[in-house]
């Protein structure tokens, strides 16, 4: 962990292009990095889901751990909800219709 | 560091000293419980195979059940089969004996049914908790335990809280000599380059690799996605977006020492250190393969809150949320949830972890094991026929 501004949120490597909420967060509050960049949060964040800290293309790659844990499905903008709406994996996925 | 456990005809070291019932089938579950109806303090495990199986599922129940008899936490072991299964009851008997300790079975068609059989093995355990009862713990080092690392039912917290604490546990416990158990191969798709970087040499590397893709490829064969069955539904509500986040959180658990070695499932250790077993992201059948392969103790990481136990070793609970912890506290035995609210460090974490291990090695009962949680499963390759 390498930022957790005020325990609302944690960064869990310098590389990751999202952040984890580590309480319930609400449209209009504000992400606040120790590097001093600020992301405002766009909408409803549950606890202990993940918000976009930057804009991700479609088909981008994010990055929690600062490993890939997955593709955006579509572009997500900073401040947003990550989740399985606009992400998903890539590894054990058969084709099959 | 010393603790005390039973020592068994092997040498191996139990931390429980258990007399159990162990049916070599479906077929002779139901006598194995009439039998522990009628005495107090025996444990009857149950489960549904050990026939119609072919060979490498029949080879692989074999070997689990063998393994569970031999487990030291297990003092005696009676066997009760049918007659005309596949996994033969008495070889299964025969394979636990080869650790010295006392092992019986009795085969249901041979003894005459199922009221006599019930009689016959009544007998014999009455006789086997004696024996158990006269043991007497020894002091011993840590370098005689197993400490098997699970979670099930994980969130998003499980990375960020209870896995990486459980990891420090697992460091401080390697460095006391011990040993740990990574499993769940599913849960290390994403993840198995950070493993198959700590691997001790290129052999241990390729295993690693092997067991993954291996995993991976059956999903890929038959066409389907890993990500319905696992994550599960309650991992998706809890935070957790795609298998790799989950595994990247999962494979935190075995802290940051070199895999020594990698396992079939059910498989004993013959390193010390961190080892890994292939078993699935299925939490009892990934335990009972733990057990099998002689683990004594599991700490076992939930974020939605599981309280499953298992047959014959106990296991420790870590939320790894304060708001799961405080609703599920019956099932909980420490609160990581406490690393969120910034109330302790991952270190602090760990060490508290590490104490509650070497308290449950000395005696003290884990919540799944006061409210009688036995979980018992063993892993399918295949279907029945």
């Amino acid at each position: 962990m390498v930022d957790r501004g005020a325990k609302q949120f944690v960064l869990c490597d310098p590389k990751d292009n999202v952040v984890t909420a580590l309480s319930p967060m609400k449209m209009g509050s504000v992400i606040d990095l120790s590097n001093g960049k600020k992301v405002e949060v766009k909408e409803e964040i549950p606890f202990a889901h993940k918000i976009a800290l930057r804009r991700i293309p479609k088909g981008g790659g994010v990055v929690k751990y600062g490993e890939r844990i997955g593709r955006a499905t579509r572009v997500i903008q900073p401040g947003e909800l990550v989740h399985i709406h606009n992400v998903t994996g890539e590894r054990g996925k058969g084709r099959k219709k | 560091m010393k603790f005390n456990g039973y020592r068994r005809p092997d040498g191996r070291i139990g931390i429980r000293n258990h007399v159990i019932i162990l049916p070599s089938v479906a077929c002779s579950v139901e006598v194995g419980n009439a039998i522990a109806q009628k005495v107090k303090g025996v444990i009857a495990i149950s489960h549904p195979h050990g026939c119609a199986e072919l060979p490498f599922d029949a080879e692989q129940t074999l070997r689990t059940l063998a393994g569970v008899g031999k487990n030291p936490n297990v003092a005696a072991v009676l066997v009760v089969g049918l007659g005309c299964e596949v996994v033969d009851a008495p070889l299964v008997a025969s394979k636990i004996s080869e650790s010295g300790k006392p092992v019986k079975s009795l085969v249901i068609q041979d003894v005459g049914g199922s009221p006599k059989t019930v009689r016959e093995g009544v007998k014999i355990i009455k006789e086997m908790l004696a024996y158990a009862s006269r043991l007497k713990k020894e002091r011993v080092g840590l370098d005689s335990l197993i400490l098997g690392v699970e979670c099930g039912g994980s969130d998003a917290c499980s990375g960020l809280s209870a896995n990486p604490a459980l990891g420090v546990t697992s460091d401080l416990f390697i460095e006391e000599g011990g040993t740990i158990i990574l499993s769940e191969t599913t849960e290390s798709i994403g993840a198995e380059h950070i493993l198959a970087r700590r691997a001790v040499n290129k052999e241990v590397r390729e295993k690693i690799l092997e067991i993954v893709r291996r995993t991976e490829m059956r999903a890929l064969n038959l066409g389907l996605d890993i990500g319905k069955a696992n994550p599960a539904p309650g991992n998706y509500e809890g935070g957790i977006t795609t298998l790799e986040e989950k595994s990247l959180g999962c494979v935190m658990k075995g802290g940051g020492g070199k895999v020594m070695e990698v396992l079939e499932y059910a498989e004993a250790p013959t390193k010390k250190g961190l080892v890994l077993m292939d078993t699935p992201g299925h939490d009892a059948e990934s335990v009972t393969g733990l057990i099998a392969g002689g683990t004594q103790i599991i700490a076992f990481t939930t974020g939605r809150g599981n309280p499953m136990g298992s047959a014959v070793a106990p296991v420790i609970k870590i939320a790894t949320n304060s708001f799961m912890y405080s609703r599920m506290k019956d099932n909980m035995d420490i609160d990581a949830g406490e690393i969120i609210t910034g109330k302790r460090s991952i270190e602090e974490m760990g060490e508290r972890i590490f104490k509650e291990v070497l308290k449950v090695a000395n005696g003290k009962l884990t919540k799944n094991e006061i409210l009688g949680h036995r979980e018992f499963a063993i892993n399918r390759l295949g279907p029945s026929f």
